[in-house]
């Protein structure tokens, strides 16, 4: 449903990403992980049309960014960004509303509220839905995010996708692991979700597949299985690490020093 | 929340209505009748009144209440709508130089414009004024954009510093014509500097709602895309805003606004920048709901700031440029207080 070919972009005669080639199919949960300055939020950010390189080929749904209709465009796909404004002096309950822009004139429908309230739901927000948002916590802000772009996404259309961008952030183990079976859940429905991750072990547990990057380049591109191996995290991380199977799930467990 | 919003623009509404007409009658003039017997008369059957009430009326009030309803809207949605183009509660009209910029174009316009307007039928004389100020609000507002903007963050800092550089050029230059101004001319710059409706006649109505209708019908809507680019340009765009085509609908729209109203009214200062504030104290930042109400609210301030300056110093008259600025100040301030740890 997302094929992206050669995709590079360069800054200030700085290769930020270098010729990669990716393919998201209906249904996956891919994991993008990779050192620090590896290129994973801009690659992500040239996937959900943020910016445009020349020679940069995106096709959602058999189609280029370009040609969808832009009313149209935010029903089928949303991204959660990694750099939230701290200061948006509305109710918590407007801020989530806002992911249903796209679908209301001037009254919001009860769809509309009802997509809100599965969303505040989903991400444990409802109590904070009369709070202001200014007032809360860096976790409670970004958890008021994820329930923006869930909403935003609430709707019959089917091969949804959805773009997250460090959604895991200043969030508590609980928050972490409900958000993940979330989009879990969200991908078993047959949508699909790109997700930059710092944390291997989240990765193994829930992934289909993992994109691992290194300063810009393709280092591998496949199942959680094949890519977490002590070889190739040791390399790519600069650190070393043990691998051992996670006596609860069974998915690969890494354990880094 | 929308049930909401029709509430407060009903109330409001009326509270207008009732103003304007209470506006009506108040001033130095007496009527013959009193105030319901003359306003039934003026409704059911104008022959009836005296041929100087109907003209005190007709000619005198009607006209300069409808321009103060129409300049209040203006000023007050370009100021709301700045705010949230440059996402700061600073950002009016006059505190980045916008007004500042019309004037400028005004003041050369009526000094200097002398030689042509000779040559120029008289209904072209207020649209080349009109015409001048809002060149001088664009160009300004560009400029303005051009030097605080960088990647669609702005630099408050420069924004309002710009402002003030380009009210000192104001200054100076309106200072410079004043030499070389005829007294009549003279008398004209001074009105500008201080702002007044007395001036107002059917010709400036009939353009100034052409202008302001259309522009706030390009503007009131934007509330939602308004709200949306406080999450950030980039998320703005994910939900379906068409980011720069909205922020050069604003920059066009106010300065059509800005430039029209000080042409005819001069400068009306710190509209922009009360009403957004009272809004925000009971609607947050939540432009869905401030932005048509600013429109409204924006109105009843300059219908009220008219009617006292026409009676606080009766029989004369105070400029109400003064008046907004007395209200404008302390809010100014009382933003600076409120945002000093934000801006």
């Amino acid at each position: 449903m997302l094929q992206a070919k050669d995709i590079s972009y360069n800054k200030n005669a700085f290769n930020i990403i270098d010729a990669i080639d990716f393919e998201c199919n209906q249904g996956e949960l891919i994991g993008i992980l990779g050192p620090n300055g590896a290129g994973k939020s801009s690659f992500l950010s040239i996937l959900a049309n943020e910016f445009h390189q020349k020679g940069n080929q995106v096709i959602f749904k058999n189609n280029e960014y370009k040609k969808w209709d832009s009313k149209e465009l935010p029903k089928h796909k949303a991204k959660f960004s990694q750099n939230n404004n701290s200061d948006i002096p509305l109710k918590v309950f407007d801020v989530i509303m806002m992911g249903r822009y796209p679908y209301f004139d001037n009254n919001p429908s009860q769809d509309d509220e009802d997509a809100v309230l599965y969303s505040m739901k989903k991400t444990d927000t409802e109590s904070l839905s009369n709070f202001e948002y200014n007032h809360l916590s860096g976790g409670e802000k970004q958890r008021v995010h994820l329930a923006r772009v869930i909403a935003q996404l609430e709707n019959r259309n089917s091969n949804k996708i959805l773009f997250l961008d460090e959604p895991l952030n200043n969030l508590d183990v609980l928050h972490q692991h409900n958000f993940l079976k979330y989009i879990k859940e969200f991908t078993n429905r047959g949508n699909s979700a790109l997700v930059v991750l710092h944390d291997l072990n989240l990765a193994a547990q829930f992934t289909d597949k993992i994109l691992l990057l290194k300063k810009g380049k393709k280092v591998c591109f496949d199942s959680p299985i094949n890519v977490l191996t002590q070889e190739i995290i040791s390399d790519v991380y600069n650190y070393p690490c043990t691998l051992t199977t996670n006596p609860i799930t069974n998915h690969p467990l890494i354990i880094f020093g | 929340m929308t049930q909401k919003l029709s509430i407060y623009l009903f109330s409001l509404t009326l509270a207008l209505v009732l103003l304007a007409i209470l506006s009506l009658f108040l001033g130095v003039y007496q009527f013959e009748y009193g105030f319901m017997e003359t306003l039934k008369l003026l409704i059911l059957d104008h022959s009836q009144l005296s041929t100087t009430d109907l003209y005190v009326l007709k000619d005198i009030r009607i006209p300069r209440i409808i321009m103060a309803i129409l300049i209040g809207s203006g000023l007050a949605v370009s100021g709301t709508s700045l705010q949230g183009m440059f996402k700061n509660p600073l950002a009016s009209p006059d505190l980045i130089g916008i007004t500042s910029g019309a004037v400028l174009f005004a003041a050369v316009t009526i000094v200097l414009g002398s030689y042509i307007r000779a040559l120029i039928p008289e209904f072209l004389h207020y649209s080349l004024l009109s015409l001048m100020s809002f060149i001088g609000s664009i160009l300004t507002m560009s400029f303005v954009y051009k030097m605080s903007s960088t990647n669609g963050k702005t630099n408050i800092a420069v924004l309002l510093l710009s402002g003030v550089a380009i009210t000192a050029l104001t200054g100076a230059t309106t200072g410079l014509l004043t030499y070389l101004s005829t007294d009549e001319e003279l008398r004209n710059l001074t009105f500008w500097t201080l702002g007044s409706l007395a001036g107002s006649n059917w010709t400036k109505v009939a353009i100034l709602s052409i202008v302001i209708l259309i522009s706030l019908g390009a503007l009131i809507n934007k509330g939602k895309a308004l709200n949306a680019m406080m999450l950030g340009e980039k998320d703005a765009e994910h939900l379906g805003v068409n980011v720069e085509k909205l922020k050069k609908r604003i920059v066009l729209f106010t300065a059509l606004m800005v430039g029209t109203s000080v042409a005819f009214s001069g400068t009306i200062g710190f509209v922009g920048l009360i009403v957004p504030y009272i809004l925000r104290l009971l609607f947050k930042s939540n432009y869905y709901m401030i932005l048509p109400l600013s429109a409204l609210c924006g109105s009843i301030l300059l219908l009220v700031a008219d009617s006292l300056s026409r009676l606080l110093v009766a029989p004369s008259e105070l400029p109400i440029g003064i008046l907004t600025a007395i209200m404008g100040a302390p809010v100014f301030i009382a933003i600076l207080i409120r945002f000093k740890k934000s801006l």
